[in-house]
This record gives structure tokens, sequence and C-alpha cells, in this order.
């Protein structure tokens, strides 16, 4: 057969703003145009830029979002492959290049991936499956009508057969169908199937390459001292000192900026990783810290308590909250308070950079590889196919890689000392320089009527926020009203934000706010329930006519039980949220152990719309909740002005004899695919908190919560 | 600096390091094996676990110069072809989620089925909890062990 080495893509239109629009403009003139380069590969055709098929019938399918553990490595391909008709199993999985031209945003946050791309991927699918299927009527001499695509072939009416492979040069002359019809839900047969994960493989034998693993010619290695202090300027460093080290080469100064703070260090570059840290420890950086040496958790949480009697900025509002307060005899008030948290990847942040005259190479563990380039290309005035990005799999993100200042720093001593430099951070720089998942105070009002019914409910978040963190603007933005549930059919209901501003760098962590909105919130909710004097699942049904939630209350109370007498030394709590989409209500379970309390069983029950991958979902559910325990044990505390838990032997991550029983249930919905990488996480602390009230009738308010402290 | 024999994967290498280079660092950088990960470096989450003589340690708390002359098997000679019981029940449970702590796990549930080839529930919680795992795989890692255990390889 005649090898083919055009390429086809599908052009992705790109709208200004925040989200990207993804459009779908087929090759209008059907020549395959080339754009860029996937694979120079001659002996196979890419029908777009998500599907490669070869004369010898391989299927490549290019996963184009970089994966931390998700799991749309495997879910990408099973949509594509879902329209394409070819068995999962038989494909490959190759990352794609990093291009905003053809992919659009490739970036790993907010459990988008599945959500924004479903459509886009479906018709990636379908287009290159329509175009075999002509390519076969043509060969045939037959009417399109009766050619069916089925397992990477084409058959006829008459029992006739055509590979793709057979196909694929025939189909290269096609143009792509502007709107290939799309398979209905009762005819998929991957996706809703538990797909095992092809990158798994690679994870259990040390195949995988993380960003930590990778090596590139001439590279030295850089650890960087930065400030404890938050904001510290370099006054002065020992640089002939530590230049006496075996294996060190330079001593340079360096920065790196997070959202609008630019934070300075000295970094220590040597030829192995180890040389660097050793010349680091003997590294004396005196630091300028004009006062800031004096900030603590106490000067925060005065300051946030303080901000919390001003009105705040209204982020919701529903009938008149201000003339059910006044008119209100009996008011309900709490308040909540949350710690700073650290993302924690295993993989601790890295990056090399290589900066020349002419061009920038990275490569590295990234959420955010278009991010890269754009910096890149901005800082050193480099056109941006000038900018080389090679991404790998990410040793955990949760957030923490969508920030592209490691980078920056590698970018920043690649320039000044001429070579490609691969900066690791070690586990304590990781812990006390942020960004972090922000601290918050909470503040919940509500009034009740003499039937227990809420007539109003005012709740205040006190936070900074991630996207103004400098500068006068000192208004709040909804951003901070995360995960707080406005469909509770309270008459007067309003979320108000009061913004902070502090020196503390904060940034987007796994669920973002409502990892401290919900926590609140879901309490509330409970504590409201119980002044009620009501089943805190039948209270919240009360006040929900919203079909998801409470399809997913009712199906957790059924899971666990709920409505059964607890056993003496247990209690349950529950807690509901939404996240990215996805709707979920969990059911934790405690029990008393001498002065322990306990969980022992999590139970979530979640609604993602149309699930992809099944296994996938729990596993995601599962990560989250554990991520959620942690937060719940843990937090970081501000002290001197230095985050005081340098490491695990202080900010312990839970460990498996401290993990629970966990059971999800996904239930099926015809929506539209949610997003599914954070739910289960919010509602951790609530519900355990919700749990404990009902074990020892104490309220839990402030995180980390001390289990053992209680009875 | 000084010259050390390491005996890695059966292979011998000679390295020219800082005789107090961890051991880790000598596999990651000079051996060039990166399936041995670094995470904390203080041997709280044992994502560095390989086998020394047969025992498993963390190598970021060991001297390159203590492994000389030593057997250290790394994640990448647990056995070929991902055949080892536990790396089979990894995939058939679908274990990992980022990955980088599982070469840890791994080497981690190796030790302990070849010390106790039936483990209990409470066995298995007190050897795997020294390995941290920030996506939460554990419940997968307790299916998996338990599944390891009743594989005859």
């Amino acid at each position: 057969m005649k090898t083919v080495s055009r390429r086809k893509f599908i052009q992705l239109s790109t709208a200004a703003g925040a989200f990207l629009a993804v459009g779908y403009v087929p090759d209008a003139a059907g020549d395959g145009k080339l754009i860029a380069q996937i694979t120079p590969d001659p002996s196979r055709l890419d029908l777009n830029q998500f599907i490669s098929i070869g004369a010898d019938n391989s299927i490549v399918l290019y996963n184009h979002r970089p994966e931390m553990g998700q799991g749309t490595y495997q879910s990408i391909p099973m949509i594509l492959a879902e329209e394409l008709e070819v068995d999962i199993d038989k494909v490959e999985i190759r990352p794609s290049i990093a291009s905003a031209k053809l992919y659009g945003s490739q970036m790993v946050v907010g459990s988008r991936s599945i959500q924004t791309e479903f459509e886009k991927l479906r018709k990636m699918g379908a287009a290159a499956r329509e175009m075999l299927r002509q390519a076969a009527a043509n060969k045939w001499k037959i009417n399109v009508d009766q050619c069916k695509a089925k397992k990477g072939a084409v058959i006829n009416s008459s029992g006739a057969q055509l590979s793709y492979g057979e196909l694929v040069a025939e189909a290269g002359k096609l143009s792509a169908p502007e709107n290939p019809p799309l398979k209905k839900r009762s005819e998929f047969s991957i996706l809703g199937t538990p797909v095992k994960r092809k990158d798994i493989p690679l994870k259990t034998n040390g195949e995988a390459k993380f960003g930590i693993d990778i090596s590139v010619p001439g590279m030295l290695h850089a650890s960087v001292e930065r400030s404890p202090v938050f904001l510290g300027k370099v006054k002065s460093f020992n640089k002939d000192q530590v230049l006496k080290i075996p294996g060190v080469r330079h001593v340079i100064q360096t920065s790196r900026e997070v959202f609008g703070n630019k934070r300075e260090g000295v970094a220590v570059l040597a030829d192995n990783y180890w040389s660097a840290l050793q010349g680091r420890k003997v590294l004396k950086v005196e630091w300028e810290t004009q006062g800031l040496e004096k900030v603590s958790d106490e000067n925060i949480l005065s300051d946030s308590y303080e901000a919390s009697k001003m009105e705040g900025d209204e982020l919701f509002n529903k009938g008149d909250v201000h003339a059910a307060f006044t008119n209100a005899g009996n008011v309900i008030e709490a308040a909540y308070e949350t710690p700073y948290q650290a993302h924690v990847p295993m993989e601790p942040m890295n990056a090399i950079v290589h900066v020349t005259d002419s061009e920038a190479s990275f490569w590295g563990s990234t959420q955010n590889p278009n991010g890269i380039r754009s910096f890149l290309s901005k800082t050193y005035q480099l056109p941006e196919d000038k900018v080389n990005i090679n991404y790998t799999f990410m040793g955990g993100g949760f957030g923490r890689r969508s920030m592209t200042d490691v980078a920056e720093e590698a970018a920043d001593l690649s320039k000044k000392s001429g070579a490609p430099i691969k900066v690791i951070w070690t586990r304590e720089d990781d812990q006390t320089q942020g960004p972090f998942r922000a601290c918050s105070l909470n503040v919940c009002r509500a009034v009740m009527d003499g039937q227990g019914k809420v007539t109003a409910l005012e709740h205040k978040v006190v936070a900074q926020e991630i996207q103004n963190q400098t500068g006068p603007n000192m208004k709040a933005g909804r951003q901070i009203m995360g995960g707080i549930t406005t469909d509770y059919l309270i008459p007067n209901l309003a979320v108000k934000g009061v913004l902070r501003k502090r020196h503390i760098p904060i940034s987007y962590w796994r669920s973002v706010y409502h990892s401290t909105n919900v926590f609140a919130h879901e309490c509330f909710i409970d504590e409201l329930a119980r002044q009620a004097t009501k089943d805190s699942i039948q209270f919240r049904l009360d006040m929900l006519d919203h079909p998801r939630f409470r399809r997913v209350l009712q199906a957790v109370a059924e899971k666990t039980n709920w409505n059964a007498s607890r056993k003496k030394g247990t209690g349950k709590g529950v807690a509901i949220a939404e996240r990215s989409g996805a709707h979920f209500a969990q059911v934790i379970e405690v029990e008393q152990r001498g002065k322990q309390i306990v969980p022992v069983k999590i139970t979530t029950v979640i609604d993602v719309g149309i699930c992809i991958n099944p296994d996938t979902v729990k596993a995601q559910t599962e990560g989250s909740i554990v991520m959620g325990l942690t937060a719940a044990y843990n937090g970081l505390t501000i002290r001197n002005g230095a985050v005081a838990e340098q490491n695990f032997n202080t900010y312990p991550l839970l460990r498996i004899n401290e993990c629970p029983e966990i059971e999800t249930f996904i239930l099926e919905s015809d929506a539209p695919p949610d997003g599914a990488g954070e739910s289960g996480l919010p509602t951790v602390a609530p519900a355990l908190a919700n749990a404990v009230f009902d074990l020892t009738g104490k309220r839990i308010r402030k995180l980390p919560m001390d289990l053992g402290g209680i009875v | 600096m000084a010259k050390i024999s390491l005996r890695v994967n059966g292979k011998v290498k000679v390295i020219d390091a800082d005789p107090q280079m961890p051991l880790l660092w000598a596999i990651r950088d000079l051996v060039g094996l990166t399936g041995t990960k670094f995470s904390c470096g203080i041997g709280q989450c044992g994502a560095c676990v390989v086998h020394l003589d047969g025992a498993p340690v963390r190598s970021c708390l060991i001297p390159s110069s203590a492994a000389a002359g030593k057997e250290v098997i790394t994640i990448e000679g647990l056995s070929e072809n991902n055949s080892h019981a536990v790396q089979l029940a990894w995939i058939e449970e679908q274990v990992p989620q980022c990955g980088y702590c599982h070469s840890g796990q791994i080497m981690s549930a190796a030790a302990l089925l070849k010390a106790k080839p039936n483990p209990s529930d409470d066995e298995i919680d007190a050897a795997m909890s020294s390995v941290l795992c920030r996506c939460g795989t554990y419940p997968r890692i307790r299916k998996a062990i338990k599944q390891a255990s009743k594989m005859k390889l």
C-alpha cells in the first residue's frame, strides 16, 4: 500500500475571555493542510489532530490533556473511540503536543477536561468515522447509508468489509463533515464502562516519566533558598563559601511572581541535585522582612473577625434579608474558621528550562502547558513557535501545577547561567512557600419561624481572593462564594463577601473555595436542623426541590440505612454539595473508641451526568475524600511570618491505617458529563463534624479538628 | 568524593560520589534509574523505598557508601514485564492515580508479602502506613495486596 503522509487538522477557534470557546470548523479545503506536525511518521494519516490511523490498522488517539492522576489519559480516548467505532483495548494512546492552536486550552483545572471537551471530542471521533464510511462507499461505489462502521472496519449490507487501515488513504482525500451524526446514549458501548487505564501499567514498573525524572544534556541542578518570612527581600548572601562545595557551579539571585507579588530567592546551581542541596546547607541569606516577621495566625484571625463586622459585598441575594433580620426575634449565628492548606503533590515541584537567544524549551510536569508557553514567549520575546513545551505525567497537581512560577525560576536561572536548569523544590520549600489554599472565616446567621422553617439566611465569607491578591480593588468577587448552595428554598437568602488582602500567596486547591465554604454552610444547615429538632436529611429535603440534590440525598439515606436508630457510641453526619456540575451527598459514620472518635465509613452518592469511566469517577471520589480528611485533621499555621509545618512530620497526610472504608455510588443521568475530579472533598469536613455532633452533642466550628480531644 | 561500587538490579555500577550522598540520589542521578522517587527527603513518606539485601529501606536516608557490596533492587528490577504478583494486582485493581508514590508502595507491599504471604487487614495497615499517597489510593492498595496474596505465581 502506498504510504500516506498528509495530515488533516480540524481547526479550533478561540474566543477572547477567560473561557475558551471550542469552535468546530472543518478543514474546508479538504486538502489536509499541515498546521503543525504531530508525528513525523509517513506510514500513517492523521484524520484530525486527535486521530491517527496506520495502513497496518494501528489506531493512535492523541490525548491533549496532561495527566496528574485524574484519569483523562484514558477517558478522553474513550470518547474518541466511542464515536470512531474502534476497540478501546486496541488503540494506542499518546500524549499530544502542546498547541493551543490545535487543541484549544490544554489546562487541567476545575474538573473541566471531560465537561468542556465532551462534545468536541465526540465530533472529532464522529467526523473521522464518517470520512472512513464515505471512503468505503466510494471504493464500493455504493451509497454511504449502506456502510456501517464497527470495530475498526466498515461493513456493507452484503457483508463485505474494509478495515480502517485499508480505507485511510481514501478517507484522507475527503473533507471532514461539518455536522457528523453523533451516537445516541443507548448506542454507547465504551462510555459508561469501567475501562482499565493504559497509564497504570507504566506506573507499576517505574516506566512512567514525571518531570522530576527528565534529564537534558548539559543541565545543571538547582535548589533555591527563599525567604521563610513571606515577601522577604534578599539583603546579602555568602556566595564565596557556597562555591567551595564540591559540584557547586553558581550561586545566583532569582525570583518568581505569584499573582502579582515578586518573591525572591537565592539559587545554588550544581552538577547534581545532592551537591546543590549541600551548597544550600552552607548558604546563608540575610533577608529584609520589613516587619512581616510579626504576622501570625492570631493577627490574621483577629483581622478576619474585625472585617466580618463590615457589611460586605453582595454576591447573591434573594428576598429581603435585611428586613428579615431586623424584625427577627431569634437569630441563630455561628462562625467557622479554616486554615491555609498546602497542595502537597507527592512529586515535588520542578521544572527544566533552557533559554537561548533564539528559543526556549521546557520539560516538566504541568497542568498548564499553554500558560508556560505564553510566559516564556512573552518574557524572552520569542515567537510562540520558538518555545518548545515537553510535558510529562504529573506526580499530583491539585491546582499547584496550574502555576508557572517554578518554570519562571528555572528560566531565569537558565538565562543567567546559560545552561539548561532543573529546579527541584524540596518538600520543605513546597510546604512553606505556597501558594496555598486560602484560610477563611465564614459567619452564618439565620432566622427560623416557630415551625422550624428557615425564613432567612446570610452567609458571609471573609477571605482572600485568588484573582485579586494585590492592588487597591477591595471588592469581593463571586469566586469566593464557591460551594455555597443557594438551592435551599429559603425565602430571604444572601451571600456576602469581605475581601482580605494578605501577603501570603494563595491559589487554586482541589475544589477551591468549596473546601472551606461547604464546611461552614453544611455545618450551619445541620445546626439549624438540630435547632428545629428535625432529622438532618429530612430537614434538607424539605428545603430542596432541586431534582439532582434530592436524588443523591434520598439515595445516600437509603444506602447508609440513615433512618435506623444509632448504635451506642456511633454517629452519622451528612453534607451535600455541587462541584463542577456534579451533585453529591455524603454520609460519614463515626465510632467512639476510648477517647478517640474515628470515622469508620464514608458513603458518597454522586450524579455526574453521563459517566465516562465509572471506575475513574470512583477513584477520584476516593482520592477527594482522603484529601478532605487530611484537610479536616491538619492545616498550616503561620508563626513569625512563616509557615510552621515544614514537612510530613509536622503536616501529616492521612495514612492507610487512618483511612476509613469508602463506598461510592454513581447515579446514572442523561445530563451532559459533569466534572468529577473534586467531588467528595468539600463534604468531608462538614459531614464529619455533623457526625461528631450526632455522637457527642458537641459542635466543631474550627478546622483542623482534633478527634482525640472531643470526649 | 569516593569510588563506590553499587549493585543495582543485578548490575554493578561504580559511581564517583560523596559517600554521604543518599542512595536515592545515587540511584536516580548517577545510576540513571528514575523509578525510585524523591518526595520528603526525611524518611517520612516512603516514595523512595528499595530493597537492600531483601529488606525494604528508605533510600533517602541510606548513605551510598552503606549500600556498597549489598544487593539493591529497585522498582525496575522487581520483575520482568510487570509480572510480580503485586504489580499484577496493582493493575487489576487499578490502584495508581498519579502513580508517583507507587514505586514505594509496590516495593513495600512486595516486602510485606515475602515476610507474610497472607497478611491480615491490620498487618497490611501496619506495613503500608509508612508510605504516603496524596491521591488517596489506600482502599485499592488494601484490595490489591489481598488479591496479590492469593495469586499463585
